[in-house]
């Protein structure tokens, strides 16, 4: 007889003898665990129920399971609490979404212990508009076959965009498929900080152990590494073995392999050896989208003058569009109305015209000296290498463009160049922003860096 | 059963087993004490199921015996005793209380139909100075989550280790951790011989602040596979006096440490006495989402405002180090780690305005409170 039957017929005696209170208190979710030799061992939810059974109803128990089988001499209780686990149905959560304000929270308690994952990020909350559904595509080819398609698939975007959504999503997507496969999602900061500190506590090689089974790596924000060697070097190691086995590995930075500044070569190569993709910054339309995809799932019915005044307003980065709307529907929720404009325009001053929105010539410079990882001192403002000429030749355009500075003004910044120059070096760069792709990214990512935090 | 208590006792004990009952539908047994009678003692038992209590009383006994009693009805009975002591008595399940001027008979049940509280193998415990454990449990023991969504964090994380223990608990908005040091294991033995963890449900922590005393005394812990039991004991002779045994929660406790900021990019030291002060007086204008706004530059200014009812402006002395910031927070949220601070003056580190925030007393590394803010 099956064990699940054995226990059927015992429950059903025990309980004509006893109150039915009793009846669901005690043997509420216990079962037969094993029947090995003539031991019958029973699984019950806490030690209240192990107590009581093993005191008050093991004989009856095994009077009824001799009469059935009479090999079974004897029985024994044991504690099993996974069975207890209540399903909490009925009572409301507390969601951040109930919650008024967007109160953070600790992102480490999100996510999945195994993985890394934060089960969040799905495929379905992902949002494709024509900024990104080249990055979507490739997602969703690697999803159906992990490690033959592209391998690696280095997705590149500016901050708020949606990369760390997309990737996670990709992992998510991948365990839910097939449960039995071995996902980690490590930001490059994580990755750094394990490695360091595995050097430190000599167990390196477990690591290496570790990283080297996995069927899928996910790397957020690789640029970190940049003049991390021994990160690199580590990591070079376990991208071959992984990429050897077929095994899949997903990438994300803030810009192109080629100009992520202070990683090997042979490291920029293999990032190269897959698919490349970038995410742009979403169209009009596309923001628009999003805002009314997002406040009909919350609920909201912001009028449209309001959610133009958001798209308009912030262009560049998908995470302060939801942040302004969040905004607004705190405001409804407190207020129980709409905002109108004029409320919007007050509620949003902080996002919109922050200080942050505000740039100076030392944020611009700054910028452009950190993304083309210069170091600091007078060579970048006077040095005719190549290396320096172009960054300060895109400074000089921003300073124009984004501050309107004067050009005899910009001349006088970079070591008292003539105004002539600063105007030729404005009109190269404006030339090649429209003509060639990469420049084109380069200073997208640099106003990006410019405009945020 | 039949013996004599002082009712001062007797009271004590109803008093610390009776608050764990409740009107319990399913089983109605439940909502009754335990009451045994053994030789020279008498034990006072209550559970619910999922925590158990037992307290034990010295007493004069003339006949051994146990019966059932309802919970709220004896604990009536015992707040309007006035006699110094009190003889009990129990026939066919009927519990006579009797003292000079004063007789009560009160109707129980069969003892045989109450819970069995479980055993433990007492081979191995943990001795710690109770009053150590109850005051790091009151600086942690409100931050725990209610949310039954990861039910890891709905309960305290204690962890025995070498010559430290640390109490956590966090609701995923803030953390706070409390390190109990004992320089040469003085007042801390763990006959495991290695590290012990556990969670511990919000409500038996609670019961486990109220059942120890002020006194230094010592607490000990024994474990089993699921459950957990303190013990405390007699002043006057060598026996326990209170038992709480516990459910422990299922599962790790998450990794908390990676929550905790190294070093903070904003850093103010402030007076605790004053900052507290002024956080409530903003409190007042933080409206229904409870935020006020704290900026950094030159000095410190706290602000707040309600739409309908007004605003707040305050600022105050502080010592500045790090970036200029400005970032908002929940108040409720910065006075519950306020509140367990003794230390004159405060540190407060900040990682920007969407990173963890960490609140430190200065002076005294033992306790922290790490708080997310809310996004501006």
């Amino acid at each position: 007889m099956e064990l699940e039957n054995l226990w059927q017929t015992v429950l059903a005696q025990i309980q004509l003898n006893i109150s039915p209170a009793n009846f669901a208190t005690w043997f509420a979710n216990t079962k037969i665990l094993s029947f090995e030799n003539d031991i019958v061992v029973v699984s019950v939810p806490n030690s209240f129920s192990k107590e009581w059974l093993e005191q008050k109803y093991s004989k009856d128990i095994l009077k009824i399971l001799h009469t059935i089988d009479e090999n079974i001499k004897n029985v024994s209780f044991s504690v099993d609490p996974g069975k207890t686990k209540k399903i909490v149905s009925g009572k409301k959560t507390i969601g951040k979404d109930d919650v008024l304000t967007e109160q953070l929270g600790f992102k480490e308690l999100e996510t999945n212990k195994d993985t890394n994952l934060n089960p969040r990020y799905t495929f379905e909350s992902f949002i494709v508009g024509p900024f990104n559904e080249m990055c979507y595509a490739a997602a969703t080819a690697v999803v159906e076959e992990p490690g033959k398609n592209y391998n690696p698939l280095f997705i590149y975007g500016g901050v708020g965009l949606g990369k760390t959504h997309l990737i996670q999503a990709i992992g998510n997507k991948i365990k839910e498929d097939s449960p039995e496969k071995r996902i980690k999602y490590l930001p490059a900061e994580k990755m750094i900080s394990v490695i360091v500190n595995s050097i430190k506590n000599h167990n390196i090689e477990e690591l290496k152990k570790s990283l080297r089974e996995l069927d899928v790596l996910i790397v957020d924000d690789i640029q970190f590494i940049a003049g991390k060697d021994k990160t690199q070097e580590e990591f070079f190691h376990t991208f071959n073995s992984l990429y050897q086995k077929n095994k899949q590995i997903i990438l994300s930075s803030d810009r192109h392999p080629n100009t992520i500044p202070a990683i090997t070569e042979r490291l920029k190569s293999r990032f190269k050896g897959g698919m490349i993709t970038d995410m742009s910054s979403p169209d009009y339309e596309t923001r628009i989208a999003i805002l009314r995809k997002k406040s009909e799932e919350k609920g909201a019915d912001l009028s449209k003058d309001v959610l133009d005044y958001v798209a308009n307003n912030i262009q560049r980065n998908i995470r302060e569009l939801e942040s302004a709307l969040n905004r607004l529907i705190i405001f409804k929720k407190t207020n129980n109305k709409n905002p109108s404009l004029e409320e919007a325009k007050k509620l949003l001053k902080n996002l919109i015209i922050s200080p942050s929105k505000i740039t100076n010539y030392k944020k611009i410079i700054q910028a452009v000296t950190e993304f083309y990882d210069i170091p600091n001192g007078n060579m970048f403002f006077t040095s005719r290498k190549k290396e320096f000429s172009k960054p300060r030749q895109i400074a000089m355009y921003l300073l124009k463009k984004e501050l309107k500075m004067s050009f005899s003004e910009i001349g006088r910044k970079f070591g008292g160049k003539d105004h002539t120059t600063v105007i030729h070096s404005c009109q190269l760069i404006e030339k090649l922003e429209e003509e060639e792709e990469k420049t084109h990214q380069e200073i997208e990512l640099i106003l990006q860096r410019i405009y945020s935090n | 059963m039949n013996f004599t208590i002082l009712s001062k006792e007797f009271k004590k004990g109803i008093n610390i087993v009776e608050k764990i009952t409740g009107k319990n539908l399913t089983l109605p047994i439940l909502d009754n004490v335990l009451i045994e009678v053994l030789s020279n003692f008498i034990k006072i038992s209550a559970t619910d199921l999922e925590l158990g209590i037992q307290w034990w009383g010295m007493c004069k006994t003339e006949k051994e015996g146990k019966i059932a009693v309802p919970a709220k009805l004896l604990n009536q009975i015992a707040g309007v005793l006035t006699d110094e002591k009190v003889n009990i008595k129990e026939k066919g399940n009927t519990l006579t209380i009797e003292g000079k001027n004063y007789k009560t008979q009160v109707k129980g049940f069969s003892a045989d139909d109450f819970p069995i509280i479980p055993g433990f193998s007492k081979d191995n415990f943990i001795e710690i100075n109770s009053k150590k454990i109850k005051e790091g449990l009151i600086n942690v023991v409100d931050v725990v989550s209610l949310s039954q969504i990861k039910p890891e964090i709905s309960g305290v994380y204690f962890s025995f280790q070498k010559d430290i223990v640390k109490l956590v608990a966090t609701d995923s908005f803030r953390l706070s951790e409390k390190t109990i040091s004992f320089p040469n294991k003085q007042g801390y033995k763990n006959m495991f011989n290695e590290e012990v963890n556990f969670i511990l449900p919000q409500r038996s922590a609670k019961e486990l602040i109220n059942i120890i005393n002020e006194e230094d005394k010592s607490l000990r812990i024994y474990l089993s596979e699921s459950q957990v039991l303190f013990e405390t004991f007699l002043s006057t002779v060598d026996h326990p006096e209170i038992n709480l045994i516990s459910r422990q929660i299922e599962g790790e406790y998450p990794s908390y440490q990676e929550i905790i900021p190294k070093e903070g990019k904003t850093k103010i030291t402030v007076n605790k006495d004053e900052f507290l002060k002024q956080v409530k007086a903003a409190g007042i204008f933080g409206g229904r989402t409870n935020e006020i706004i704290l900026k950094i530059s030159k000095n410190l200014e706290i602000f707040s405002q309600d739409a309908d009812i007004g605003e707040a402006n305050i600022s105050l002395p502080a010592k500045i180090e790090g970036s200029e910031l400005k970032v908002s927070f929940n108040w409720k949220f910065l006075i519950d780690g306020l509140v367990n601070i003794k230390s004159s003056e405060i540190t407060f580190e900040f990682q920007g305005d969407d990173g963890p925030s960490i609140i430190r007393p200065v002076g005294d590394s033992s306790y922290l409170y790490v708080v997310m803010p809310i996004k501006i």
